[in-house]
């Protein structure tokens, strides 16, 4: 049936290039019914797409190996699971995900869109259009998942290291990530062509924003914790290409989440929040465009392919266009309110900004920097993790530290007297902190004990902030301090969800610093009953053990591990083999203590025909505080997304009275 | 390979239809004017909006003021301010509802 | 009314000027990267350089115990240069004979030996991750 995938391919293209053209017509024009037919085509582009999805996925299941993709991806063996995640595994399955996922959000966006945006709509559909016409024409024209072939007797399977439930999750979320932030570029982009240059836009995407972001920064989690269990070299992000293609969306896209607040309560900042939204965006289809186009040397690569330059090109007219448009209504964007003193709620937001920007083009810089090398001297230079390094503390820093401060300081102008006695209790606490961290040793790592202090500092002003805010609720008349609780957030959702959202940046950081600042390795060659000794833990290699799975054969070493006089149980590692793939894989072992968030991980990196094997040991201190940041993340988020009864009704009321219509 | 042909013919003929609905439903409408809102509507809106910031920058003011992130004399020192923000949004809102109803002419 | 400097601007330029000296800070500290060679074209170079080529075999040694030895070719265009390697540390999974692979070192007396630890395979065909070396 790979006709009909590439029949209703070529449907979707069509239905595209429809939207778009006819979409900007309508709206130049002010033609009711085109407008409208023009929004029917996008939400029909979903449905051709989703025929197409669907033919993919049934030629995957029933592993129809006449469909090239299938062939090449799984074979006759490979769990259902893994088949299915085979349908994103490659070049063209991906793109066809991007596409789904994106003519998906857009049919949601305009239909299911409040009737006070209603007026919006009709400007976001041809940009949105524009956007789905270019990847319809990618999965058309230059990389269709419906090649077909006579079908051999089985396929080539897939890569081992992509065979764990990791590869159901990470891809899609990250793609939920990188297609959502096409909404509020495509509402953006309508702005600026309709003139309305209002708050009106970013307030009808602001959930789609915090989606789109919440998906991505779990997406990334996800595949450093990927990186960290399954691929186990002992760390879990190496500033690889491919991993900040979608770091570097995600801080734009932060830094666009907290500006946006500004240009809502008091109209500032709005160059920067169509700049900032526009810089994501972009960033997301440049983020694609390196990990499909094999141009940078990474682990992570799609096959060569002509794909490369039409990225190039899209993403060229994009920001061109885009930039374009600014600069023409740039005499509307400026706003009336001014920035009234350094010392203020808004300059910390703009710090916010600033110091977001900066690590996001300083990762910019280290990932474009060989290309561009190259392109001058004649010589790729590559920048090492120490560059990237150096930029996280210099920045990343400072920031951990204007989360704590930022919410706690006036608006438009706050005294220094308030200051002192606002953040007199997080001082101390954080000072506290660090003079015991200090006498505890810590000092062997300046930046990891600056970071374990300014994270003191920001989770004692998130305590301090749900304290007060509970107890002056509890004064207004809450039955309890449970319900007073409970109502403090319900209220004030953004607010408060935020502040969770910040503590699990907290716990990310303090995992972060724990397990690079002041890890420590071991390594060495054990026979059978040798011992190694790691900080104050012993391990002894007991036995090697040899059984068979599905499609692998695994070996595995079984440590025992002692602290001190304590048993601690056994770990274990090793490889797999798989037969089909002729692949190895390593499998390593990890022992997580519950109580401190340390990590034992143990490596088996070389086992000797004798048995003999070459082990690599690290001990990794707070490193599971980073996986349960991303649960605390996951709730804040929710909280923060949550639909808002009040709001709605205000805005509905808003509507009505300038006569709306409810209806269209 | 022809149920595919059949199939992928009917999904082209359904999308067609799905466009072309707005023209078949109206052939001959009213209006086919886009509901978009003229400079009198846009200018209330814009005036509500200006209030809803106003009530909204008050409120805040109070909430912080009451869990302790704004000092007494800074909030002397903002109240006045913003309440007449407030003030001056409600007078300029219930100036243009006296000068002319737009919603009027819709209900 | 009395003419405030906005303390935007000057707020503005003082940050960007503050992020402008940490850059250049971390230029003049650290200096750039390291070139990526061909090893048709690490022929005479000194220094710290990263290779990036396909494994030629035989592979000989152990990587933990004197070392793997092996050799680098380029990865496209026709030139025959093969480049001896002498590498100690992790090896990656992937590795094998035909594979592509990224090493960190320098050339001594027409070896090149690497860093401990920095290499870096690449599956030419699939989204395959893997990497050794460093923790992160």
């Amino acid at each position: 049936m790979p006709e009909l995938g590439r029949a209703a391919l070529l449907v979707t293209l069509g239905l595209s290039l429809y939207a778009l053209v006819a979409g900007a017509t309508a709206a130049h024009l002010g033609r009711r019914r085109l407008a409208r037919s023009a929004q029917n085509a996008l939400v029909a582009s979903f449905a051709t797409t989703a025929v197409a999805a669907v033919v993919l996925l049934a030629a995957l299941l029933r592993n129809d190996f006449s469909f090239t993709y299938v062939a090449r991806s799984t074979s006759e063996a490979l769990p259902t699971a893994y088949t299915i995640s085979a349908f994103w595994g490659g070049q063209e399955g991906s793109l066809l995900l991007w596409l789904l996922v994106l003519t998906g959000f857009g049919a949601a966006a305009v239909s299911l869109n409040r009737s006070w945006a209603r007026d919006l709509i009709v400007w976001v559909v041809p940009v949105f259009a524009a956007v789905s016409t270019f990847f319809a024409f990618l999965v058309v024209v230059v990389a269709s998942p419906f090649a077909s072939q006579a079908a051999p007797a089985d396929g080539a399977g897939m890569t081992p290291s992509l065979q764990n439930p990791y590869m159901l999750a990470h891809p899609p979320l990250l793609y939920l990530g990188y297609v959502g932030l096409t909404v509020p570029f495509a509402f953006a982009i309508g702005a600026l062509l309709s003139r309305k240059l209002d708050e009106r836009w970013l307030i009808a995407t602001r959930r789609w924003t915090l989606f789109a972001w919440a998906a991505l920064g779990i997406g990334q989690l996800l595949g450093s914790h990927w990186a960290y269990v399954e691929v186990g070299w002992g760390g879990y992000y190496a500033w690889d290409p491919v991993e900040n293609a979608a770091l570097m969306p995600w801080l734009a896209a932060t830094a666009f989440l907290h500006s946006v607040m500004i240009q809502e309560k008091r109209g500032m900042l709005r160059v920067w929040n169509v700049l900032l939204v526009i810089l994501a965006f972009s960033l997301s289809l440049f983020g694609t465009f390196l990990t499909r186009s094999g141009v940078v040397n990474s682990i992570h690569s799609f096959t060569q392919s002509s794909i490369g330059p039409w990225f190039l090109a899209f993403i060229a007219v994009v920001v061109a266009v885009s930039l374009g448009l600014v600069l023409s209504r740039l005499p509307q964007l400026r706003s009336p309110t001014k920035l009234e003193s350094a010392i203020s709620r808004e300059a910390a937001f703009l710090y916010n900004n600033l110091l977001l920007l900066a690590l996001c083009l300083a990762i910019l810089w280290g990932v474009v920097y060989p290309m561009l090398s190259e392109a001058v001297r004649g010589e790729a230079i590559v920048l090492g993790r120490s560059y990237y390094d150096f930029f996280l503390r210099a920045f990343g820093l400072p920031l951990l530290l204007l989360m704590g401060i930022g919410p706690l300081v006036a608006w438009r102008r706050a005294s220094l007297a308030s200051l002192a006695t606002t953040f007199r209790w997080p001082t101390g606490v954080a000072v506290v902190t660090g003079v015991l961290l200090l006498l505890l040793g810590a000092g062997s790592s300046i930046p990891g004990l600056v970071a374990y202090t300014f994270a003191a500092f920001v989770l004692a002003t998130i305590v301090m902030e749900f304290a007060r805010g509970t107890r002056a609720r509890k004064a207004l008349g809450a039955a309890s301090w449970p319900s007073a609780f409970g109502s403090l957030i319900s209220r004030n959702r953004r607010r408060y969800g935020g502040y969770v959202v910040h503590a699990a940046i907290v716990m990310l950081a303090i995992g972060v610093a724990g397990s690079s600042a002041f890890d420590s390795v071991a390594e060495a060659k054990l026979a059978r009953g040798d011992s190694l000794r790691i900080g104050d833990y012993t391990l002894v290699y007991r036995s090697l053990d040899e059984r068979a799975s599905a499609n692998a054969t695994e070996i595995r070493a079984t440590l025992d591990v002692r602290r001190g006089d304590r048993e601690l149980g056994t770990v274990e590692a090793g490889k797999n083999a798989y037969t089909i793939e002729d692949q190895v894989s390593n499998e390593v072992g990890i022992r997580s203590d519950k109580l401190t968030g340390e990590d034992l991980f143990v490596i088996a990196e070389q086992i000797d025909p004798d048995g003999s094997i070459y082990f690599r040991v690290f001990v990794k201190p707070l490193v599971n505080l980073i996986w349960l940041a991303g649960l605390v993340f996951l709730v804040g988020s929710l909280i923060t997304l949550w639909p808002d009864r009040r709001e709605q009704r205000r805005l509905v009321a808003r509507a009505s009275e300038v006569g709306i219509p409810a209806t269209r | 390979m022809t149920l595919a042909l059949v199939l992928a013919a009917a999904l082209a003929v359904a999308c067609v239809v799905a466009v072309a609905l707005p023209f078949i439903r109206e052939p001959e409408p009213e209006s086919d004017e886009l509901d978009d809102l003229d400079d009198a509507e846009r200018h209330r809106l814009a005036l509500l909006e200006e209030r809803d910031r106003a009530l909204a920058a008050l409120k805040e003011l109070e909430f912080e003021h009451r869990t302790g992130t704004v000092s007494d004399e800074d909030y002397r020192a903002q109240l006045g301010p913003l309440r007449r923000d407030v003030a001056s949004a409600l007078q300029a809102l219930s100036r243009d509802q006296e000068e002319g109803r737009p919603d009027d002419a819709r209900n | 009314m009395a003419r405030n400097a906005s303390p935007a601007r000057l707020v503005i330029a003082l940050s960007v000027a503050g992020v402008l000296a940490v850059f250049l800070l971390y230029t003049s500290i650290a200096g750039g990267g390291n070139p990526s060679l061909a090893p048709s074209e690490l022929a005479g170079r000194t220094g710290d350089v990263q290779l990036a080529g396909l494994v030629v075999g035989p592979v000989r040694g152990d990587a933990h115990a004197g070392g793997l030895r092996f050799k680098l070719k380029d990865i496209s265009g026709d030139s025959r240069t093969t480049v001896a390697v002498l590498y100690s540390g992790s090896v990656p999974d992937l590795f094998k004979v035909g594979r592509h692979i990224v090493v960190d070192g320098e050339l001594q007396q027409g070896r090149f030996v690497a860093q401990p630890g920095s290499m870096i395979t690449k599956c030419p065909s699939k989204y395959a991750p893997k990497q050794s070396g460093d923790s992160a």
